[in-house]
């Protein structure tokens, strides 16, 4: 039977990715009354790790090792770059905030310091990226280090070869040492999921050691693929460290990602914690403005909610997390069909080789906003008073290529709450 | 001193018509080294509909094409059934085609000796849900579609099995060319970048579109023109039989389904060369705007791909739409021309392709004054096992065993397991090719799904690694290789879950992997 009911809050969060997550937390910690409606399952594709600027110019082609120092040229370069609505302080205060709530759910990473760490990835390669789950710390910028290394994989694990990660290491490929390890319960590949439970498992963590202990003589630290536990992985690294002496690192791969499950899971739990309603799977649509009270409904196949809200975040992301849409000829926003910054034709939106040094400019495509994250109208003013855009779904920021992708979405979501919470203060108090 | 490699004949191009020659001329016990500059199929062979013709469409235009295809038709149904699905076809009509020619069609095919037998507007569209109610003439007709790859395969597979060798990435850089006659070609391969020489009694020039690159290298003029032709594959099939539109031969009239999906086409534009030729924006949007007058579904299905072929035609005068140029194929005896031990043939289609190896194999038989006839069209296609897995559908249809019980799935769109990767791994090393994933792609459905390659080009490839195939981070520009392939047939097609789709491989592959960061090698 399909409930109906009528709710009212300070803050309706339309989204439940990275963005959309950070904001309804800082919305919360605020004391707004908030909603949140989305869908959290995209965040299984997030490889847990937290790029803040890795490259820059994009088509300059090299590794940023200290993003602040680009930032500023980014900001003089390209004002329209949602990091050109922040200053230092409020990008580091961001990512403290964001890293203290994980913290509080149990999900460890490290502090923002001002240096990017460079990541070996499951295909050899290394990813620049700002901040790293607290189990990936030890293997970062592990081509500087001269260790002695192990790899390991689990044959059925698709995706992920020891030997493959290992080839990134190149010329101290003699100091590298891959291992395979072949389960009872690969039948035809295992799942990853379940792989990363078998890991809370006492038994199966001694026979892990046991094998890498085979090893101690050879290498001093270990990589293993980015699957260790979903609930716990700090503790289950630890515990892997003080039986073997070794220090132990996870490596990132294809998806899906256990470290995006973890955040999903962390996030979702702290939410709830908050008592904020989240309406999963929520589809919204817009009605009107009722006394600069936004109206809008949400619907899915078991309720219907009709919401006021005084402020929304649209967090709703580009294609993948349908906040865009692209017709055959255009690109349009789906919620309040906001104009979109989008080149003239289709025969713009790609590039003829995919990995053109340009990047293609459909990823540039996505709203405006004034300095305070507001989207802007056909006319270059805020579309509505309280209406703000966090994520991805922010034009000028093709977050793939620039490795920006959690950066642009903490910063936004953080400050775009804060804006407004600011705003909304200051008309109290007049 | 070069290496040198004596052989029967040298056939140039591994598109269907030669290895189709190589087949022929094995089965009349010549030894044959197949060369082919690329992979198999590598040319138009690989970019057509895989509609085998039932002949309705030449009737017209082109009687004596019209002919061909029926008596192929038959001969291919018996002896190559496995590359073949027998879907029947539909010549229809909308509102406002031309109805001279509606009314013409019948007298036409009656002519030819084709089959076609008018039915009911009302049945049509209960056997094909999908037609437009704007019809207004329907006829049944013989259509079949036939998977090309395969077909090329399967010839090769019984051809060096029959003795004969195929050279892939090997390309011909020049002839030695005494009294008249070739003393041997000069050939390099491309994975190493050494040269030697082959050395036949004949050489055959079986490189569709590139037929006048390769001629000019022995002195010989023949005048190309090459026809870019685009087709799109949609995500699902929409219809059963092939439906091609009722009128003069244009852009966007012919679905064919192949498997799970279904192929639209194509379009006409003239080319200069046969290389890097790739699908327009224009031809995808010009091609859907006339599908979708027949079949509306296909405004707003999902399209998975597109590719393009060049279309090797040869020109004997001025000629203004390509479309009228023959689709005939032409046969040329170079001993005309002051080079004895040479012939080309070229242009033709891929229904006839077997007809065009039986009369090129006919000349260099003369030549070799072997008296032994034509076999082909007796003694049937073997089917092999490396040729099972670049059937669309192939799982579907029919689920593979899995003998250990431990064989992961690598490509879950189109559900190909390891064992299946090996198998491809061993039989491109078994003709001295370089397996990596585009060869694998070639011989396979991997990288042709949805996902087009986002998922399954990681997991072959660390497999690759596994079995020490690929052992260097450099290697690693396989893989930027291969997307950007794939990326060649969807960068125009991409909006709507297309959209969606790429965007998640930019996150993957360079969000994530950073492979855009990697320098390419020099």
């Amino acid at each position: 039977m399909m409930i109906q009911k009528d709710t009212d809050c300070d803050v309706l969060v339309i989204g439940a990715g990275m963005a959309g997550m950070v904001a309804s937390a800082r919305a919360s910690q605020l004391g707004l009354k908030t909603i949140q409606a989305g869908n959290s399952s995209a965040l299984v594709f997030a490889s847990g790790l937290f790029d803040l600027l890795g490259v820059f110019p994009i088509d300059s082609g090299e590794i940023l090792s200290k993003p602040y120092p680009a930032i500023k040229k980014l900001q003089s370069d390209q004002p329209d770059h949602p990091y050109s609505k922040a200053n230092q302080k409020q990008i580091e205060d961001s990512f403290l905030f964001l890293i203290e709530f994980l913290d509080s759910a149990g999900l460890k990473y490290h502090l923002p310091g001002t240096c990017n760490k460079q990541i070996l990835t499951s295909v050899g390669t290394f990813k620049p990226t700002y901040i790293v789950p607290a189990t990936f710390l030890k293997g970062c910028d592990l081509n500087k280090v001269g260790k002695n290394l192990l790899i390991v994989d689990f044959k059925g694990l698709r995706g992920f070869s020891a030997k493959q990660a290992a080839s990134g290491l190149g010329d101290r490929k003699e100091k590298t040492h891959t291992l395979s390890i072949d389960l009872p319960e690969n039948k035809g590949g295992l799942n990853p999921v379940h792989l990363a439970k078998s890991f809370e498992n006492q038994e199966f963590i001694q026979k892990l050691s046991d094998k890498i202990l085979g090893f101690s003589k050879k290498a001093d630290i270990v990589g293993i693929p980015a699957i260790c536990g979903i609930q716990n992985s700090f503790e289950i690294v630890k515990e892997l460290e003080e039986k073997t002496g070794m220090d132990i690192f996870e490596i990132p791969g294809m998806p899906p990602s256990i470290p995006g499950l973890r955040l999903k899971n962390a996030f979702e739990k702290k939410i709830s914690d908050l008592n904020t309603l989240f309406l999963s799977n929520a589809k919204i649509v817009f009605n009107a403005m009722e006394d600069d009270n936004f109206i809008l409904q949400a619907i899915n196949d078991n309720f219907e909610t009709r919401i006021k809200a005084k402020c929304v975040i649209l967090a709703t992301g580009r294609f993948l997390g349908k906040g865009l849409f692209a017709q055959r000829n255009n690109v349009v926003e789906t919620i309040f069909n906001l104009p979109i910054f989008q080149p003239k034709t289709r025969d713009q939106w790609h590039q003829l080789n995919f990995f053109d040094p340009k990047g293609h400019q459909i990823n540039q495509t996505g709203l405006e906003t004034d300095d305070t994250f507001r989207p802007l109208d056909q006319t270059g003013e805020p579309a509505f008073e309280n209406l703000y855009a966090a994520g991805s779904i922010l034009a000028h920021n093709d977050f793939a290529r620039l490795k920006s992708g959690t950066g642009v979405c903490c910063v936004s979501a953080y400050l775009a709450v804060n804006n407004f919470y600011k705003k909304s203060h200051k008309m109290r108090n007049k | 001193m070069n290496k040198i490699i004596e052989t029967d004949v040298l056939v140039i191009g591994g598109g269907v018509t030669g290895t189709g020659i190589a087949r022929d001329l094995s089965l009349r016990g010549q030894k044959c080294i197949l060369i082919e500059k690329s992979d198999l199929n590598a040319g138009a062979s690989g970019g057509n509909h895989g509609l085998l013709h039932s002949g309705a469409r030449y009737v017209g235009s082109d009687p004596k094409a019209a002919v061909e295809c029926k008596n192929e038709l038959e001969i291919l149904k018996k002896n190559a059934g496995h590359c073949i699905e027998d879907t029947g076809g539909l010549f229809v009509a909308v509102k406002g085609d031309d109805e001279k020619y509606i009314a013409d069609f019948p007298g036409m095919c009656k002519k030819s000796g084709v089959y076609c037998k008018k039915i009911d507007l009302v049945l049509a569209r209960e056997i094909e849900p999908a037609l437009s109610n704007e019809i207004i003439a329907a006829y049944e007709v013989n259509d079949a579609s036939i998977n090309p790859f395969k077909i090329s395969i399967e010839n090769i597979n019984d051809a060096v099995l029959r003795g004969s060798q195929y050279l892939s990435f090997s390309k011909i850089v020049g002839f030695k060319i005494t009294n008249h006659s070739i003393e041997y070609a000069i050939v390099i391969n491309q994975n190493n970048g050494k040269t030697y020489q082959i050395k036949a009694r004949t050489y055959v020039n079986a490189s569709g579109a590139w037929a006048g690159i390769i001629a000019a290298m022995a002195g010989i003029t023949i005048n190309m023109v090459l026809s870019k032709g685009t087709l799109l594959v949609t995500s699902k099939r929409m219809t059963k039989r092939v439906i091609n539109r009722l009128r003069k031969a244009t852009d966007g009239d012919i679905l064919v389904p192949g498997g799970v999906v279904s192929i639209l086409g194509t379009t006409s534009v003239r080319v200069k060369s046969p290389d890097n030729i790739y699908p327009t924006i224009k031809e995808v949007d010009q091609i859907i705007s006339q599908g979708e007058q027949i079949i509306p579904a296909l405004k707003t299905c999902r399209y998975i791909r597109a590719y393009s072929g060049a279309r090797p035609l040869v020109s004997e005068g001025n000629i203004e739409d390509d479309r009228n140029v023959s689709r005939g194929f032409t046969l040329r005896d170079h001993q005309k021309d002051g080079v004895d031990n040479f012939i080309t043939i070229t242009g033709g289609k891929l229904s006839t392709y077997r007809l065009m190896a039986e009369k090129a194999s006919d000349i260099v038989a003369w030549k070799h004054s072997i008296f032994s006839k034509c076999l082909t069209k007796e003694i049937p296609l073997p089917s092999t096992k490396s040729g099972e897995w670049s059937e669309p559908g192939v799982p579907i249809n029919k689920p593979f065993k899995t003998e250990t019980g431990n064989d992961p799935i690598l490509c879950e769109c189109e559900m190909v397991p390891q064992s299946a990767i090996d198998t491809l791994i061993d039989s491109i090393k078994q003709a001295k090719g370089k397996p990596d994933l585009k060869s694998i792609a070639l011989r396979s459905r991997i990288g042709k799904g949805p996902c087009q390659g986002s998922f399954c080009s990681l997991r072959i490839l660390s497999h690759m690694y596994d079995r020490d195939v690929l052992q260097d981070i450099s290697d690693i520009n396989d893989l930027k290789l291969f997307l950007n392939e794939r990326w060649k047939g969807e960068q125009s097609l991409l909006w709507d879950q297309a959209l969606v789709q790429s965007s998640l491989k930019e996150m993957i592959h360079s969000g994530l992997f950073g492979l855009e960061l990697i320098k390419d090698p020099i």
